[in-house]
């Protein structure tokens, strides 16, 4: 794919160019320590060092809360709501571009679902090579430290005030030459994206699994009745946060209010998370998971095995964002699988 | 088919949630196009006991509040609990925590022998309760949406799982990872994390989420630089009546 | 034309045209697609119901598939808001539908063989749907034995039915009750207990089973002593089926989507599963 070379000074205008006809969002500081995407202005300071974004892009994709069906109570007469806004992510982590991956594989099979179908198509990815690690990430070693697609433009920071942008998309690469002429990166250029790859991937090792994390799968087939899931989950505040923050949780769900005329009405679906106390209750109070261990390892199993299984990937990406909002301590796929591996090794 | 009638009372409290619900304004005028309303002080004059639906507002805090609240239950098909006070206890509940003779002398002062008081206690505890609008306030759409649930015919919905949820929802930053206390860990959402949303924290107004897991929240909110008295006085703020203040 | 974008969480139209009830809990409901096709499920498949302003829930398709007619037949337990609000319906009402969806029985598989079929409480709604199928071509399977247990009496459902079944001759019929009353006259115990009373040829016997989640395990392990191998027994199982489409999530057994993998599963499939049975 071809790369450019971009100089920040031209950043001003490519971004009010995009901003007129797309909903803009790029890195910033919310406050010491806490980045988030948020809505591009004018003058807006951008954190190129985030570490990560508070908040996971799902949001963009799959909103908090999103309307799905308008029905008619009399005639029970149902629309589909598609809601599609043109928007621009700019400053998207690589492991955060494979969630969406893994988001676009998991909602896209099968029935696809329309909603996330076309807010996907709405939306453009514009990856960045991080600069800084989160303390509580370990993307580098569970196989996310590189997106091979997915984004239409990759950025990477190699000087105070230029970037190499690898195209991954004509849609990208148009977006890119509406700043005007673009200057093909030289090997140099090329040469320090690559670097400046190898630090990052290099520091974010620092921590990480202690064995090959395609192992996943098969340690966890022997830990179903480890007493890790006991041990852990007794802390549980079934409060979902884990799975909320997740960038690849997309359980979802659906509920409705008929208007105040009572005759017309709104179906909806909202984020819900598997650790969520009656996230598999059925009507009459039948609790399919009903302790907070069965749960917990679920969440586990899904992202360890149930997600490889279906696609080759883990199901975590290593983002670190579910250690950080786990005010109990316990989210922490890192300390799982690799207890997991520990209690399993000296088994032998 | 008769329009349901609805009346609205209250007991110990502040009237603040039947104020919510005047603030609905317009909504108000369609959603009550559907009910008769034979009682509510907040909007209009008058009263009658023949209704079928009754919004309770306040906790009971004297022993002939009970006798009025089953009267009330006696003549209501469906009794909501409306607001903290009357699903929780709520606040009137702090004094629990005195002694009868501190609280009473702090209240009526000389003239305390002429008032009955006792322990404030949610109206659950004294009859059975259908539904309820949880908060301090409620909020006047969650209000709206029970309200029209019960008119189609269903049990209300409200949610069974922590503030967190609807935080997250909202993308705010965790007052926990702000070196702050937050009872959003083990307090029913529904209010769309409102408080947290303004910068403030969570008080537990809308009482526990089934299955608040409370050994872990005490341990998760005993962080250094908190207090065990700043941690007791949270729980016991609007969580009085519950097994998490003691 | 048409022109409407299509999404899948957007139901149909049906209306109910009748309405019986069939036990102090459980009613039937008869539905009749408004689009005046026939709703081509095949036994075992599950629908989604929408009662606007209330929600939406699965429910399993209890008639035979039906090539020619636009009705189709549920029965529904009163026990949540979508079922209590069916329950206030009457004949005329319009719900919306989306489905069928999930897997079936395998009844190509059964053809020459023996069936048993094991109803236990509401079990007998969706696997009704398989029986009356197999009745239509009745001549093409072995013997088919029905095996229905229910807790009290008063909770048998589709009596008279099931009474006309065993007079036909063409089901073998066996009952049973946990908790006999007065009225009782015929078994009493769980619904493992009627397993020795039909000599079956476990070689040759498929097996249907639906029931309480408490079920299976003992109907299943009572099958295998007697010989009938894993790749014979099909179970139907429920789960928390919200989107029908295998993403919500709430219907996981382990890896499987209830919804979309299931709700009938060959036990071979699902053995390995901590979470099945």
């Amino acid at each position: 794919m071809t790369t450019y070379t971009v100089y920040k000074e031209q950043l001003p205008r490519l971004f009010e160019k995009w901003s007129e006809a797309h909903a803009l969002y790029v890195p910033a500081r919310l406050r010491e320590g806490f980045y988030d995407l948020v809505p591009w202005k004018p003058g807006l300071e951008i954190a190129w060092d985030f570490d990560v974004a508070y908040n996971s892009p799902k949001r963009f994709l799959l909103p908090p809360r999103e309307t799905l069906i308008t029905f008619n109570r009399k005639t029970c007469e149902a629309a589909p709501v598609f809601e599609a806004p043109a928007q621009i992510l700019f400053g998207v982590h690589p492991y955060d571009v494979k969630a969406i991956n893994q988001l676009d594989q998991l909602l896209e099979t099968g029935a696809p679902d329309q909603n996330y179908v076309r807010r996907r198509a709405a939306t453009v990815i514009m990856a960045f090579e991080p600069l800084t690690v989160s303390p509580s990430a370990f993307w580098a070693t569970v196989g996310a430290a590189t997106a091979a697609h997915g984004y239409d433009l990759y950025w990477t920071k190699i000087g105070p005030a230029s970037f190499t942008v690898e195209v991954g998309s004509q849609r990208g690469e148009e977006l890119l030459a509406m700043g005007g002429p673009l200057l093909p990166a030289t090997a140099g250029d090329k040469e320090g994206a690559r670097r400046a790859k190898a630090r990052i991937v290099f520091k974010a090792r620092r921590s990480g699994l202690r064995y090959n994390w395609e192992e996943t799968p098969r340690l966890l087939a022997k830990c179903w009745d480890s007493p890790l899931w006991r041990r852990y989950s007794q802390m549980c505040l079934a409060c979902g946060s884990c799975n909320l923050v997740c960038p690849t949780c997309y359980c979802f769900d659906i509920r409705e209010e008929a208007d105040d005329q009572l005759e017309e009405g709104i179906r909806y679906r909202e984020w819900d998370g598997c650790m969520l106390e009656s996230f598999a209750k059925v009507a009459g109070n039948h609790n399919f998971r009903p302790k907070a261990q069965d749960r917990y390892r679920h969440r586990y199993f899904r992202k360890g095995k149930y997600i490889y299984d279906k696609i080759g990937e883990l199901g975590c990406v290593g983002c670190g964002r579910c250690v950080r909002a786990c005010t109990a301590g316990i989210a922490n796929p890192l300390k799982v699988f690799n207890e997991l591996w520990e209690e399993t090794t000296h088994e032998h | 088919m008769a329009k349901p009638r609805i009346a609205f009372f209250d007991f110990a409290g502040c009237e603040g949630d039947q104020l919510q619900i005047a603030n609905l304004e317009e909504r108000l005028l369609d959603i009550l196009g559907h009910v008769e309303v034979v009682s509510f002080r907040e909007v209009a004059t008058g009263h009658s006991d023949d209704y079928d639906v009754a919004f309770v507002e306040g906790s009971i805090t004297r022993p002939e509040d009970e006798i009025r609240l089953k009267e009330i239950r006696k003549n209501a098909k469906v009794l909501v609990a409306l607001g903290a006070c009357a699903a929780i206890g709520g606040i009137n509940c702090l004094k629990n925590f005195l002694a009868e003779n501190v609280y009473r002398e702090e209240v009526y002062g000389s003239s305390a022998r002429w008032f009955s008081t006792y322990a404030a206690r949610p109206l659950k505890s004294v009859v059975k309760v259908d539904a309820e609008v949880p908060g301090c306030p409620i909020d006047p759409t969650e209000f709206a949406r029970i309200t029209k649930e019960l008119l189609l015919g269903r049990a209300p919905w409200i949610s069974d799982f922590p503030v967190c949820v609807e935080c997250k929802q909202a993308g705010n930053v965790c007052r926990y990872e702000m070196g702050k206390m937050c009872l959003g860990i083990i307090t029913r959402a529904g209010c769309k994390a409102a408080c947290v949303s303004q910068g403030a924290h969570c008080w537990g107004c809308r009482g526990l989420v089934p299955g608040a897991n409370l050994d872990a929240a005490r341990i998760v909110m005993d962080r250094p630089g908190t207090s065990r008295k700043a941690i007791q006085d949270l729980l016991r703020f609007f969580l009085g009546d519950t097994g998490a203040a003691l | 034309m048409n022109t409407k974008p299509f999404s899948p969480y957007v139901p149909r139209p049906v209306t109910l045209v009748e309405k019986t009830k069939l036990s102090d809990f459980v009613t039937r409901f008869t539905f009749e697609q408004d689009n005046g096709k026939p709703l081509a499920h095949k036994p075992g498949q599950f629908v989604n119901l929408s009662v606007y302003g209330i929600g939406e829930a699965p429910f399993s398709i209890s008639s035979p598939p039906r090539r020619t007619h636009n009705t189709f037949e549920i029965a529904v337990r009163k026990i949540g808001a979508v079922t209590g609000a069916l329950h206030a319906l009457e004949p005329g009402a319009k719900v919306g539908l989306r489905g069928p969806y999930g897997s079936s029985f395998p009844v190509m598989k059964f053809v020459g063989k023996d069936v048993l079929i094991v109803a236990g409480g509401l079990g007998y709604i969706p696997l009704r749907s398989l029986l009356f199928y197999q009745l239509r071509h009745r001549d093409e399977f072995g013997r088919m034995v029905l095996m229905v247990g229910t807790r009290e009496p008063k909770e048998r459902i589709f009596v008279d039915e099931i009474a006309d079944l065993a007079k036909s001759g063409d089901v073998e019929v066996l009952e049973t009750v946990d908790m006999p009353d007065n009225t009782w006259k015929g078994n009493v115990g769980v619904i493992t207990t009627l397993l020795p009373k039909a000599e079956l040829d476990p070689g040759n016997t498929y097996v249907a089973m639906v029931g309480p989640p408490i079920m299976y395990r003992f109907v299943i392990a009572e099958c295998r002593k007697k010989g009938i191998a894993s790749d014979q027994i099909f179970v139907s199982l429920e789960r928390k089926m919200k989107c029908g489409l295998g993403k919500c999530g709430h219907c996981q057994i382990n890896e499987l989507n209830a919804c979309i993998d299931g709700p009938v599963f060959c036990y071979t499939d699902i053995e390995a599963y901590q979470e099945a049975i």
